[in-house]
């Protein structure tokens, strides 16, 4: 996958140019006839190279066909999908940043429950986490005690079934998949646990290392 | 040597898509299938014209009716030209303006930025799914689970459930102490901030009573980022082995206090976690000792 997106840039050597247009129309060409009959539709296909005063069409016996099909068409109708070049990158780059997003917050997610576990592991422990950790660190806290408290409602409601009833989460079947918690949503939220701190900076809490180190 | 071919055929009978096979060249029977694959072959087709635009300057129009009877076209310039310019050939008398493209095949501008713009983000998304390989390989191969609270939360039982939530819950109150601390800086306005020990930002950054830069460090908007062209720095956490390369920070993970983050406000660029770097002598003094 990917692996042709190299360079899509103007290709300025006019050979290769030359060469890459021939065989790309050609393979558009073929593309634009294996659409329109796998799926039964009327394509049209128009191009003008700088090779030719005369435009190459898909079909090109009757391309003529498509066209007055068309014409036929209301200006909004011909609107609603119609795309030119600049706005259908714009589109193709907002769909790759949502995955790129998609992606980097799963991984974050990742990371954030292999640090909370290294907290509770006595690994290591949050003075020596810079802010961004911190932060993000808090965040998957709050999503995971979320987990968690939906974990014992669906217990103590299904008190009198077996206790290693396996019921599956609302999130999902695996534990890394979790919703995302709406900043702000839960009442002992992270941001209003450092905004009360804020106010009146108390001592760091017990945290007490013995009680976590055996299990 | 039998087991291989067993697990070969597998993995031939396991397969989900029809990729790289061959298909006859009828109209599919299937509906539904038909569908996926018009909307997957528009959008390759338009792809493709797209690059042989952005590759040879070449003009070029493409119009497909969806089964459904909707149209989509995309076009260079746009399909409207084209359809008119295509049209007026015909005419008896031969239009000089048909052939005034001949000398205009450089791109636009607008193409070729976006364009960047566009293998950028996809060779960021390369890079992450990587880390993101990474980082399940790494679980699977370490020994673990060491605890029975590192499974998943649907293997606890009642009790397991109420413990470990007591530890979360602990442990959140001392990353909220630990955060808030690095908010109790509202420093008289000619405090300048060195190098020293105790300093937050490691620079010695001037800290503004408005936070103005510890917001513009805090928050990272991916967006700006791909305005700016900029990466964020991938560096590693100076404790044990494990590496949080931190940084990236999507758009729900922002805390942001002083919040409207404008995107294209974002000047100072320098958006160095170098916080994130301070060796551990350097680091905020807490009074603990560092233990582990």
């Amino acid at each position: 996958m990917a692996r042709n997106r190299a360079k899509m840039t103007f290709l300025e050597n006019n050979t290769s140019r030359k060469a890459t247009f021939r065989k790309r129309k050609e393979g558009l060409m073929k593309k634009a006839s294996e659409l329109s009959i796998l799926c039964g539709v009327a394509v049209a296909v128009i191009i003008e190279g700088e090779y030719s005063s005369v435009p190459e069409v898909f079909p090109r016996e009757d391309v003529g066909s498509v066209i007055d099909k068309w014409d036929k068409l209301s200006q909004a109708d011909k609107d609603k999908k119609m795309v030119n070049h600049e706005k259908y990158l714009k589109q193709r780059i907002e769909k790759a940043k949502e995955k790129l997003n998609k992606v980097n917050k799963e991984n974050r997610e990742m990371e954030m429950k292999e640090l909370m576990f290294d907290c509770l592991r006595n690994k290591t422990a949050p003075c020596f986490l810079g802010p961004n950790e911190l932060r993000d660190l808090g965040v998957f806290i709050d999503q995971y005690i979320k987990i968690l408290s939906r974990r014992i409602e669906t217990l103590t409601n299904n008190q009198g079934s077996s206790s290693t009833s396996v019921v599956p989460a609302a999130a999902g079947t695996t534990s890394v998949a979790m919703p995302t918690a709406a900043m702000g949503s839960s009442s002992t939220g992270f941001n209003n646990m450092i905004e009360e701190n804020m106010n009146e900076i108390p001592n760091v809490k017990d945290f007490d290392l013995n009680r976590c180190s055996e299990e | 040597m039998e087991e291989n071919m067993e697990r070969n055929m597998e993995r031939n009978m396991k397969r989900k898509s029809r990729g790289r096979q061959k298909i006859e060249m009828v109209k599919m029977k299937n509906e539904s299938n038909l569908q996926v694959t018009f909307s997957k072959r528009r959008s390759g087709l338009f792809k493709k014209a797209s690059e042989l635009n952005t590759l040879c300057g070449a003009d070029i129009a493409i119009i497909v009716f969806s089964p459904g009877g909707k149209v989509y076209s995309f076009g260079h310039p746009n399909v409207d030209t084209m359809v008119n310019r295509f049209k007026n050939i015909n005419q008896p008398f031969p239009n000089p303006n048909n052939n005034m493209r001949l000398s205009e095949v450089q791109p636009h501008t607008f193409n070729l930025q976006m364009n960047d713009v566009l293998t950028q983000v996809m060779n960021d998304t390369e890079i992450a799914k990587k880390k993101s390989e990474e980082i399940r390989k790494k679980r699977k191969n370490s020994k673990r689970p060491e605890n029975w609270w590192e499974n998943p939360v649907e293997e606890f039982d009642l009790a397991q459930t109420q413990e470990i939530f007591v530890k979360v819950e602990n442990l959140k109150k001392v990353v909220a102490d630990e955060a808030s601390k690095n908010f109790q800086v509202f420093p008289h306005p000619n405090f300048c901030v060195g190098s020293s020990s105790g300093a937050l930002f490691r620079d010695g950054g001037y800290i503004n009573p408005n936070l103005d830069q510890y917001e513009q460090r805090r928050m990272f908007n991916v967006n700006a980022y791909y305005n700016q062209n900029m990466y964020p720095p991938i560096y590693q956490l100076p404790y044990g082995n494990n590496s949080y390369a931190g940084g990236y920070v999507p758009d729900q993970y922002n805390l942001n206090f002083m919040h409207a983050f404008n995107q294209y406000q974002n000047q100072n660029q320098n958006l160095g976690f170098k916080d994130e770097g301070i060796p551990e002598n350097e680091r905020h003094q807490d009074g603990h000792p560092p233990h582990f």
